[in-house]
């Protein structure tokens, strides 16, 4: 005879059952709060020393010379600091070299690198596993102790000590992990979606551009905000390729034997604040980034 | 003696309720399928007699032991899992011989079962390859031959079909069947097709939102549902619902359901009268109506709105009052579509079923 | 339609294999040869005073030579930058000769005053000069060809008016004799290679017109007083940092995925060092490491020292390696973690089930299922963090002044910009990419005989 579950007095565990029961959450919520634990130190391990030169930079130059430094930060509250190291020789010269090489190097890395992803994700041909293989073997390399020769080649033909040579070399630089990294974002757009655009009376051309470009756009930003933040983090070879067009990592390099801690410390705070962020906009497609050098 | 007795257990994930205070027994050596659509909680409630989540209340036993909070490789139980689970970097025999391994059986033991395992699924000449290049049918049996090596008292498993494709799924399901009746193990096997369900199972607990709507034998929960859900999810076409009203006519119960009048069986007499003057709903499955082309006493006219020719069998979806109802008939059954027939209800495969409580009436 | 598909692929790839053939191969390849092959050291002579004509034997840069003879010679139509070395214009005149006839010919124009110009300084007509000196010819010589040795075209009387129809700048060739290795090597050479004398019949090799493969370099970098201190610097950085590295990426990976309430922010902050430029990590670290610094301000402050201590100075190496071992640490650490978050993530939650309920324990689920399947990952991060580690450069440049402690990267900048030496810079960057290469080469190695041998 058929039946439908009852309500019934519920079966209550045998005591022994319910203490090894209560034994487990508890280990489970110790081991959870643990975790937690853990996680946040290693957090404050990150962000304290960020704190630290941050409310270095904020303050006054005399709080900065000081010593000991006071516990509490940005006390007094002052832009003197920041004031000082901008104006000093060389510095908004050096941003604005940053930022156009950083620029160009985004832009010549996009529209290199976009092409290459869209067939490694979209054509199975021969060379295919070779090509990914070399761009992933070419990324490992020290390519900015590539700046030496560079600089000899740029030399000789009149193109040292200019932004756009060291843009080059930052291209380079971050070619191999754009075009990875836009591969994974075209990869993430099924191929069918083109081809329905397609059905759906699009060229190829309009399939991608009404289609896959809405869609890719953000993945391609994030690949592209990376490029740029490597490009203005980059120190070797612009100090090595450029001496009167300094980028200001390298003109904060060239000077920091000899500059003083306000110097110091605004300029590595000044360094930090862009990539602090850019991480934080980009920070869906770390994974898409990184996580795919494995396979 | 491995009966496997779940009593009143409750699994929540934050406020949802995946299992709501469930109890099955299955009994030793039996083949227990969970029925359900998705959602419905029968994988959770698996996965608490496997030890992957523990249930929150409640109490689960195999044999004599209670096992609901025991960590699972304590509990001697295997298991099939839905994506299979096969460790991509052992080989096919690695992967049979693990949990072996894993509970310290002999090399020399190991080694035979694994064989004998492998022999019983056909995949002997598998067993020096990586699992990455095989088919998912190749898989499926991996994932079998490891569960069944285990020889323990109870085995799991979790939509072990439902990767594979329709031809290939067929093909093991017989297998499977039979593969089951040798080993004799207390079997739960999860799905969501009624047909696996219809066609394996011992006996089957129909689930819908972490409840046990039915838990019957195949044929028994296919004739005599426990209430419209039962009804409706198994069975293909799945059952046909009528709205009637009941009425009285000389003393005795009679239900109308549009401007035709249907005679219930004199055994639901009494159950009906409460409903005099009420409406209730009727239920019967498509196979069970006789279609003619003819007029009869006791036949209702209906229009035809669609044929499906289905090979075995026509299948007619036609107008009765309000409701849309299929009806199965022989594929040489002459009608077209706007066409006339005459559908008879033979009494006894009626279901009555209470508005209300969806409830399916039995005496 | 078929024919253009097939192409569309390399043709999408095509910008970036000449990009980078030409911005990274192509340096590579320069870097390794700047580093064993010095240019221009070897004068290479020729038998006669013609660039066709056969190899007379090499000087090298340095030698000191006689002049034995000079000659002009037609300087090669690529070169157009004529004021780098010794010329000489020759100009073809008409003009009566001693006979009376009308001739052509060459003459040098050490022979001829030019007496008219062109507009644009063009030389038009002249007359020929007097030659002074008793015993000298007073004739002066007409050649069919710019050169001395060519046959005569006739003879001029001094003060002959010519006209100047042609003229062609030759360069002067030395005939040299130098002694290199007990050997008299005599031949001829371009005037610009020489450096003569006063007086004109002693001179010394300038420089050369071809390289040679040179170990000096090499030999140079490795007897610098920093090379080895450089070495053993970066060896020893890699060594302690990468293991620390691990350990704290898997620690922060299993954090992560612990997958618990505010997750995202901790993945943010744990990510954070990744886009940290090194030179802003090593001030960092500088500041609460140098003298007034927050370290010291902190002990100080809860009463552990007495007055601040000096850490980056010449006597606290110890210290300073120290600093630059958790300034790495802090730094490198986020991407090893993302490496191990996204390989622990390919592992399907039903495998890692399977393992439990086939009996294994969490120690034999971490030995037997999730260790095997991170080994890819991990792999990567091994050879990905020891490339970058053989580059760690401006952390130690701001914590140590690039002095007290040193790494290969420092010394290859030091090098090139502050010594300016090309060649030694491109031998640490080309010792810098060996070792790369070689210890990705060795990471396979070891993981592939792993692998044959069944773990």
């Amino acid at each position: 005879m058929s039946t439908l579950t009852e309500r019934t007095t519920p079966v209550e565990a045998a005591p022994e059952v319910k203490a090894l029961h209560r034994q487990m959450q508890r280990r489970q919520r110790r081991s959870r709060l643990t975790t937690y634990l853990v996680g946040i130190l290693i957090a404050l391990w990150i962000l304290v020393p960020i704190f630290f030169i941050a409310s270095m930079a904020l303050t006054t130059q005399a709080t900065v010379r000081a010593y000991p430094k006071g516990v509490l930060p940005f006390i007094p509250f002052s832009l003197d600091t920041m004031r000082f190291f901008l104006n000093s020789y060389g510095i908004l010269p050096g941003i604005r070299n940053s930022i156009i090489v950083a620029l160009l190097t985004l832009a010549l890395s996009t529209i290199i690198a976009a092409p290459a992803g869209y067939a490694l994700s979209r054509y199975i041909f021969p060379g295919r596993d070779f090509f990914r293989l070399s761009i992933l073997a070419v990324r490992a390399f020290p390519i900015v102790i590539l700046a030496i020769p560079l600089a000899v080649v740029f030399i000789s033909i009149g193109m040292f000590d200019t932004i756009y040579s060291l843009a080059l070399m930052h291209t380079a630089l971050t070619l191999p992990t754009a075009v990875l990294v836009i591969g994974s974002v075209f990869a993430s757009i099924p191929y069918e979606l083109e081809e329905a655009a397609q059905v759906f009376g699009c060229t190829p051309v309009q399939a991608f551009r009404h289609v896959v470009l809405p869609l890719v756009l953000p993945g391609i930003a994030a690949a592209a905000i990376f490029t740029f933040v490597m490009s203005w983090n980059e120190v070797f070879a612009a100090s090595v390729l450029t001496i009167q067009n300094r980028t200001l990592p390298a003109q904060v390099l060239a000077t920091l034997s000899y500059s003083s801690e306000p110097y110091q410390f605004a300029g590595g705070f000044f360094m930090m604040v862009p990539s602090l962020i850019f991480i934080f906009i980009i920070r869906r497609y770390l994974f898409n980034m990184w996580g795919q050098v494995s396979k | 003696m491995s009966e496997i007795k779940i009593e009143n257990v409750t699994k929540r994930f934050g406020n949802f309720v995946a299992v709501d205070d469930v109890s099955l027994t299955v009994k030793d050596r039996e083949f227990m399928v969970l029925l359900g659509p998705s959602g419905c909680g029968k994988t959770t409630l698996l996965r608490a007699v496997a030890g992957l989540g523990m249930a929150d209340e409640g109490r689960i036993c195999i044999g004599d032991q209670d096992i609901t909070y025991l960590p699972p490789r304590e509990r001697n139980i295997s298991m099939v899992f839905q994506s299979y689970a096969i460790f991509p970097h052992m080989t096919v025999f690695d992967n049979i011989a693990f949990g072996l391994k894993m509970n310290k059986v002999g090399e020399k033991e190991t080694k035979e079962r694994v064989h004998q395992a492998a022999e019983l699924l056909h995949i002997e000449q598998l067993l020096d390859r990586y699992p990455d290049k095989m088919s998912g049918g190749q898989r499926q049996r991996v994932a079998v031959a490891r569960a069944i090596a285990m020889e323990s008292r109870v085995l799991l498993m979790d939509e072990p079909l439902s990767n594979l494709d329709a031809l290939l799924r067929l093909e093991m399901r017989a297998e499977l069947k039979r593969l089951l009746r040798e080993l004799k193990a207390t079997t739960i096997y999860v799905t969501h097709d009624q047909i696996e369900a219809l066609s394996m199972g011992d006996r089957i607990a129909v689930m819908k939102e972490g409840a046990i709507h039915q838990v019957d034998e195949p044929s028994a929960v296919y004739d005599r549902p426990a209430n419209q859900f039962v009804g409706s999810f198994i069975g293909n076409p799945p059952m046909n619902f009528l709205t009637g009203e009941v009425n009285r006519e000389n003393g005795e119960v009679a239900v109308t359901v549009g401007d035709f009048m249907l005679r219930p069986e004199p055994k639901m007499q009494s159950a009906l009268r409460e409903y005099v003057d009420d409406k209730i709903v009727l239920g019967i499955r498509a196979e069970n109506m006789e279609a003619l082309t003819t007029p009869a006493d006791d036949a209702v006219k209906v229009r035809v709105i669609v044929v499906e020719p289905l090979g075995s069998q026509n299948l007619l979806t036609v107008n009765i009052g309000d409701d849309i109802v299929k009806v199965a008939t022989h594929p040489t059954f002459p009608v077209m579509p706007d066409g006339d027939i005459w559908l008879r209800f033979p009494a006894d495969k009626i279901r009555w079923i209470d508005r209300e409580s969806q409830r399916v009436l039995y005496v | 339609m078929n024919n253009r598909r097939r192409w569309t692929p390399y043709l999408l790839l095509l910008p970036t294999v000449l990009f980078l053939a030409l911005f990274f191969l192509y340096p590579m390849v320069q870097a390794l040869k700047l580093s064993v092959w010095s240019e221009n050291t070897i004068l290479a002579l020729k038998d006669e005073a013609d660039r066709e004509s056969g190899s007379a034997g090499r000087l090298p840069r340095g030698t000191t030579v006689t002049i034995l003879d000079r000659e002009g010679n037609l300087i090669p139509p690529d070169e157009s930058d004529t004021t780098a070395f010794l010329t000489e214009r020759w100009f073809y005149v008409r003009g009566d000769s001693v006979e009376g006839e009308t001739i052509e010919g060459w003459t040098s124009d050490s022979r001829i005053r030019v007496r008219e110009e062109a507009a644009d300084g063009t030389p038009l007509m002249g007359t020929v000069r007097r030659v002074l000196g008793s015993g000298a010819d007073p004739l002066t010589r007409l050649y069919t060809e710019a050169d001395d040795d060519s046959p005569l075209a006739g003879q001029m009387e001094a003060n002959t008016e010519v006209s100047i129809v042609d003229l062609a700048i030759l360069e002067v060739w030395y005939q040299v004799q130098g002694t290199v290795d007990d050997e008299t090597v005599t031949g001829w050479a371009p005037s610009r290679f020489i450096q003569a004398f006063e007086g004109g019949d002693q001179g010394r090799v300038d420089r050369g017109n071809a390289g040679e493969f040179t170990m000096d370099h090499i030999r140079r970098m490795v007897q610098n007083r920093f090379f080895w201190p450089a070495l053993r610097t970066t060896v020893l950085l890699m060594v302690i940092i990468i293991p620390i590295q691990f350990v704290l990426a898997i620690i922060m990976a299993l954090v992560i995925q612990a997958r618990l309430r505010g997750n995202n922010w901790l993945l943010y902050i744990f990510a954070i060092p990744l886009g940290v430029s090194d030179l802003a990590v090593g001030i960092v670290w500088f500041a609460i490491f140098t003298q007034n610094g927050f370290l010291n301000s902190i002990l100080d402050g809860i009463g552990l020292i007495a007055g601040p201590r000096p850490y980056l100075t010449a006597s606290t190496r110890g210290w300073i390696i120290f600093a630059i071992v958790l300034a790495e640490v802090w730094r490198a650490t986020s991407i090893v973690m993302i490496i191990v978050v996204s390989g622990l993530q390919a592992i399907s939650q039903e495998v890692l089930e399977a393992a439990e309920l086939f009996g294994a324990t969490l120690w034999q689920r971490v030995r037997h299922v999730i260790l095997p399947l991170l080994k890819p990952s991990l792999q990567v991060a091994l050879i990905l963090r020891t490339i970058l580690a053989l580059q760690v450069f401006a952390v130690v440049v701001a914590l140590s002044g690039g002095d007290i402690v040193t790494v290969l990267a420092n010394e290859t900048y030091r090098q090139y910009v502050e010594l300016r030496n090309p060649n030694l810079a491109a031998a640490y960057a080309g010792l810098i990419l060996v070792m790369s290469m070689v210890s990705a080469m060795i990471y396979l190695r070891l993981v592939r005989t792993q692998e044959e041998a069944g773990l």
